[in-house]
């Protein structure tokens, strides 16, 4: 170690050296520096001033000259210092936006179905505050704008509806939920399976076997009709589809290339059945929610 | 040179720096590795290939353990031991302890990874390993910092290098920090489950009390003892401010450890405590920026180093990061600006421009200026080190750039409405939003572990001319006495 000092311009080095040529100038605190963290204590000591702050005893600063008035659960005017639940309470009902938003939902929650649906403004107050509530809790499922899933999650933007498509329908599905179920035909046989599958082609106006089909009609008779009918129309009050429609929730006919896969898709669903449970939402949504979603749901495509 | 070296490789225990250094660069190339393989899953999901110990929620903190830990800790040991050795003249305290600490740490780093895979984990962030490797852990820890202290106690030299106070502050702190924050009860002696100590609010403050240290104490402290010895010695220049250095020291110290409940703004916490955690985190700042003016200054005078030398090019650059990220934690630790930044990217790019920035860039020009005095020898290729600089500085731009995007344009998103007062996006719409800037962040971090992959071929190949030249040594000496 080195007892010498070096000096470089008038700075010299501390005089002390390790590890060989290790060495420290002493250049004094830059005077930018010095100010700049004086300049944050100021800041902090007025946010302290402000702010709640420092614990004293069992209690705290409060902050001075910086208070919060809202209205609190019971409706009555509450002013306290600054603290983040009152700013909440605040800001639900006093911001730019909670004030727009209140108004608008004050107009709709009191106004009829038929009322908002003829309503542009209501309409579309209610397709934008509506198209959250469907992202954050349909969407998952029905998928971004109800386009749905076949075999899996029912499409919401055509006109057929397993469950009716009015708005007291619709309100109904969202309150309480469905639970589809068609039983399992396993126990028919091969032949009946095919000559079915062929009749059910046959409802929709698809080309097929004639003599084939005659005879699935038959086993339609015997098997089917208690739920979708005679007519094959379906049952809204049980969530029995449609089969004279081109729609399909569950076989993947559209999807098939040939009539024997589109085939191979129907046998597939006499053999399996349906099990399929939308949950109730009366429990999670309010009421007022429930409300907008159902005509945002009725607006997407075939509302009735 | 060749000279001085073997008396160095008698007087000082330079087989415990090499054994850590290797390690270093081993769990860097694996957890960095992980890192990208986890930012590509975010971008992918199918990457996960439905495999429960790939899942994101299992493979992040073997990332974070390995390059935390893993990484910076055995660059922490290596440089730690290189540099107390060299600033005290006086060989490492114990080489049995020595050795000790190296195996304790490697396989407490090792079951972490392991168990977590398996799906055990406290569930502390930075702090998922389970009892009995917190156990582990802290008897390393322990025999750490005694042979630190022995071996500063029986230093040859009347003064204190720098470089090691903040070492000791760093194996101070992280002992403290780690014994409170993992202080719990096995739920029995077979089970690796424990409770902890703490409860609600106490605990959350406690964890980020903890959280935010290992960024104070391991991730700062601890590198800006690195930089206090390596830069100037690279440099060949001395350290610009002895005083600045005092100074910085304890006001670093003493602000550091009121601010990591600035993790929990707008949570339910006293709100007085959020305040002191932003305030001390504004007040930070200077006190910060301390280690990167004396790292830059040192470097002034010298300047053109910076066309000769890529190892001084990593140590700036790592400064420069340092200083970036030290003024964005106390811009985002103010509640009005951490109510944009809070749960989204940003969060996570800003831990990264210090991650990889500083705590990555400072160990690999540390490790490129300390692997040829390892090994006596010379770096295999000046030319890879410069690959090697721009892959990472490359990897580390699009990374950062990506999650500011990400994180700044997600809280916008979330806080965005529209003319009816309704929230203008859905949560759903917020998240496709960050597809592309992770893609580009998984780019980023390619680019990253490319560069370290250079580097350990780099550090390979010195090793292995190094063997040559012995051998060549060896041989010729041979040959004389024959």
């Amino acid at each position: 170690m080195s007892e010498q000092k070096h000096t470089e311009g008038s700075v010299q080095t501390t005089g002390h050296a390790w590890d060989g040529d290790l060495q420290e100038f002493n250049n004094p605190l830059p005077r930018w520096w010095v100010w700049a963290f004086y300049a944050t204590v100021i800041f902090a000591i007025v946010y302290w001033i402000i702010y709640p702050s420092w614990p004293m005893g069992g209690s705290y600063l409060k902050g001075v000259m910086n208070t919060i008035t809202y209205e609190n659960d019971k409706g009555e005017e509450v002013t306290t210092h600054w603290n983040t639940r009152a700013l909440l309470a605040y800001d639900m009902k006093n911001s730019d936006a909670a004030v727009r938003q209140s108004e608008y939902l004050e107009k709709v929650t009191n106004a009829s179905y038929s009322q908002i649906a003829q309503d542009p403004e209501m309409m579309a107050f209610t397709r934008s505050y509506a198209k959250g509530l469907f992202g954050d809790n349909c969407a998952a499922c029905h998928q971004q704008g109800g386009v749905g899933v076949i075999g899996k999650y029912p499409n919401l933007v055509d006109d057929s509806w397993l469950y009716g498509g009015t708005y007291v329908n619709i309100e109904q599905s969202i309150q309480n939920g469905r639970r589809g179920n068609m039983p399992n035909f396993e126990s028919l046989s091969d032949k009946q399976k095919d000559d079915l599958s062929e009749y059910v082609l046959s409802l929709s106006g698809h080309e097929v076997n004639r003599n084939k089909a005659q005879s699935g009609a038959k086993v339609f008779q015997a098997n089917c009709v208690a739920c979708h009918g005679a007519d094959a129309e379906g049952n809204t009050a049980i969530g029995a589809a449609n089969l004279t429609d081109r729609i399909w929730t569950v076989a993947d006919v559209p999807g098939a290339s040939n009539l024997e896969a589109k085939k191979v898709a129907i046998k597939q669903v006499i053999n399996n059945g349906i099990s399929r449970h939308m949950p109730a939402w009366s429990g999670r949504l309010s009421g007022d929610e429930i409300k907008l979603l159902t005509v945002y749901v009725h607006s997407l495509g075939g509302g009735q | 040179m060749a000279e001085t070296n073997t008396q160095n490789a008698a007087q000082y225990n330079y087989d415990i720096v090499r054994k850590f250094t290797i390690m270093a660069i081993v769990w860097a190339v694996l957890g960095m590795g992980v890192g990208v393989w986890i930012a590509s899953e975010l971008a992918w999901p199918f990457l996960n290939f439905d495999l429960p110990g790939l899942t994101f929620g299992r493979f992040r903190p073997v990332h974070t353990t390995l390059v935390i830990f893993g990484f910076g800790g055995s660059a922490l040991f290596a440089t730690s031991y290189y540099v107390v050795q060299r600033t005290c003249q006086v060989r490492l305290y114990s080489d049995a302890m020595a050795k000790f600490t190296f195996w304790g740490w490697q396989i407490a780093v090792g079951l972490a990874a392991i168990t977590y895979m398996m799906g055990y984990t406290q569930g502390r962030e930075y702090a998922e390993m389970t009892w009995p490797i917190d156990l582990l852990i802290a008897v390393t820890w322990v025999a750490y910092f005694w042979i630190y202290v022995q071996t500063i106690r029986r230093r040859s030299q009347p003064h204190i290098y720098v470089a090691n106070w903040f070492y000791i502050a760093f194996i101070l702190a992280t002992a403290l920090l780690h014994i409170f924050n993992n202080w719990a009860a096995p739920v029995n002696l077979f089970s690796l489950t424990s409770y902890s100590f703490h409860a609600g609010v106490q605990d959350a403050m406690t964890q980020w009390w903890y959280g935010h240290n290992a960024v104070g104490f391991f991730l700062t402290a601890a590198f800006l003892g690195m930089m206090y010895y390596f830069v100037p010695k690279q440099a060949g220049r001395p350290v610009y401010s002895y005083r600045l250095s005092i100074i910085h020291f304890w006001a670093l110290g003493f602000m550091y450890m009121w601010v990591g409940t600035h993790h929990l703004h707008w949570t339910a916490i006293p709100d007085w405590t959020s305040t002191l955690a932003a305030t001390f985190s504004i007040m930070l700042l200077m006190p910060s920026w301390g280690g990167m003016i004396n790292g830059i200054m040192t470097l002034s005078g010298a300047w053109d180093k910076l066309r000769t030398d890529p190892i001084m090019l990593f140590m700036i650059t790592a400064l420069s990061f340092y200083g970036m990220s030290t003024f964005e934690g106390p811009l985002m630790s103010l509640k009005s600006v951490n109510a944009l930044s809070h749960y989204t990217d940003w969060t996570i790019g800003h831990v990264h421009s210090g991650a990889l920035g500083w705590v990555a860039l400072i160990s690999f020009g540390s490790i490129y200026h300390l692997l040829p005095r390892l090994y006596d020898t010379k770096l295999y290729s000046l030319r890879l080190v410069y690959v090697h600089f721009w892959l990472a500085t490359i990897g580390i731009v699009l990374y950062i750039s990506a999650m500011w995007v990400a994180g700044i344009g997600q809280g916008l998103l979330l806080r965005a409405f529209d003319d009816y007062g309704n929230l203008a996006y859905t949560f759903v719409e917020t998240v496709s939003f960050l597809h592309k800037p992770y893609v580009v962040r998984a780019i980023g971090g390619m680019f990253f572990v490319s560069g370290v992959i250079v580097m350990a071929y780099n550090i390979f190949m010195t090793i292995r001319q190094s063997k040559r030249e012995q051998a060549e040594i060896e041989a010729k000496l041979a040959a004389k006495m024959a």
